[in-house]
Parts: structure tokens; sequence; C-alpha cells
């Protein structure tokens, strides 16, 4: 890996960051209530990752741009911490279905985004 | 500072972090990814810690907050690195694999969390807060 690669990935992920960020504030957690900022980036993001999965696979992208897109861009716009943290809140403030219905909805959402993505780019 | 460039400033270091484990502990395209796991559980416990201890406490400026929660652990952390590899593991027919790698990062990754926030409201000697503030603010 190249220095400009590795620049660049670090860049996209300040940048996915940021976005997140802006994301999450447009869109504040309301009390009780699935954390929708969170839940449309990080279901945004794998959609983003299964799409570069499929193009590398057929080499329409290289490795390099693979890693940029997958570790930067997706890596830095989706999150686990937050999601895990804010389903706890949840959890913690006797949200118990709300909290399982995140866990739940965000997985379905993710993984089919990511899945259908990867097959329709490959 | 402006909150955005704390969320920038924070992103470049955890992705820089999330991305020197991959590069430390590779793993093969439906593999096990130990490596996010660990930085999963790693950075969910951290934020847990934060959110559950640091956070209650007053003076704690808003620009730190954002660079370190929103920033560094969820830049550090990833859900689509997840949803990746289990789509790479199912495409390659492991749905055994891809069975125990989101069963580990759901038990290991949100009972981090949990410890996270139980250990933080202890360091903060107060109790976990009962009541989300009604100002829809979470961090």
């Amino acid at each position: 890996m190249s220095g400009w690669v590795a620049l660049s990935v670090l860049a996209c992920g300040g940048g996915a960051a940021v976005i997140r960020y802006l994301v999450s504030r447009a869109l504040p957690v309301r009390p009780g209530h699935i954390p929708g900022g969170v839940l449309l980036v990080n279901v945004t993001g794998a959609m983003i990752g299964g799409a570069a999965l499929g193009l590398a696979e057929r080499a329409a992208i290289s490795e390099d741009l693979r890693l940029i897109i997958l570790t930067g861009v997706c890596g830095g716009l989706t999150t686990f911490s937050t999601w895990s943290v804010e389903t706890l809140e949840l959890v913690d403030n006797g949200r118990w279905r709300a909290g399982l219905v995140n866990v739940g909805v965000t997985l379905l959402l993710g993984v089919v985004a990511c899945a259908v993505a990867y097959l329709l780019a490959r | 500072m402006p909150l955005a460039l704390a969320a920038f400033l924070g992103g470049v270091l955890g992705t820089g972090l999330r991305l020197a484990t991959d590069l430390v502990f590779p793993h093969a395209d439906a593999g096990f990814p130990a490596g996010t796991l660990g930085v999963n559980v790693l950075g969910a416990l951290m934020l847990g810690w934060l959110v559950g201890g640091l956070w209650t406490r007053p003076g704690i400026p808003r620009w730190l907050k954002v660079a370190l929660g929103p920033g560094l652990l969820g830049s550090f952390t990833t859900f689509s690195a997840v949803t990746v590899s289990l789509v790479e593991q199912s495409s390659a027919g492991l749905w055994g694999l891809a069975g125990l790698y989101l069963l580990a990062t759901l038990a290991l990754g949100f009972g981090a969390a949990a410890f996270g926030l139980w250990a933080g409201s202890r360091l903060a000697h107060r109790p976990i807060p009962v009541e989300i503030p009604d100002d829809g603010s979470t961090l």
C-alpha cells in the first residue's frame, strides 16, 4: 500500500465521520425512539460497501480504490460503537422493544442493502 | 474549535487506528475477521465508558466530546465491515462462519458497551441516568 493510498483512506475516513456527525445532528435522537441518524448512515455505508465488493470482484475498480472505499468511506461513515451504546441507552430507559427493534432493523436493512448492492455490482 | 473539524480530526485518527489493525491482523476475504471484531468490541467498551462516566460530568467541552465520540470511536468502529464480511462468507457458502461471526459481534460488542456504561457510571460515583434528557441529545 502506497503512502498516497493510506492518506486517501485517512482523508475519506475523516470526511465520512463529518458526514455521519452532520446526519446525526440533522436527525437528533428522540427519547424512546430508534436513532434514525445512525440507522441511515449504517445502512447507506453497508450498501456502498457491498457495491465496492462487487465492483472489485470483477476488477471494475482497483484494489487500492477498494481499500479507500471500504476502509475509508464506509468504515468512517458507519459505526458500531454509537449503534451499541444508543441501543443500550434505550434498554436502560426501559425501552426494551425499541432496543431490540433497533438491533434487528439495522442488521436486516444493513445486510440486505449490502447483499443486494454486491449482487447487482458484481 | 469548530465541531465539524473536531469530528474530522477524530475521524482521521480512528480510521488510521482501524487501518493499522487491519494491516497487523489481516484476514482472508471469507475468513474470520478477528481484527474488526476486536476493534468493535474495544470501541464499544470505550464509548460506553465515556458516555456512562466522563460525559456526565459538567465542564467537558463539546468539541472534545465530538472529537472522541462520533469522531475517534465512531470511525474506529465499523458496521459496514461486518456486513461486507457476512456477505463474503455467505457468498462462499460458509454459513456457519457467518453465523458465528454475527453472534460473536453482537454478544461481545453489546456486552462490551454495557460493561463500559456500567464501569463508567461506577467511576463517576453516580448511578446510570434513568431518564434520557428531553432535549433529544444523547452524546
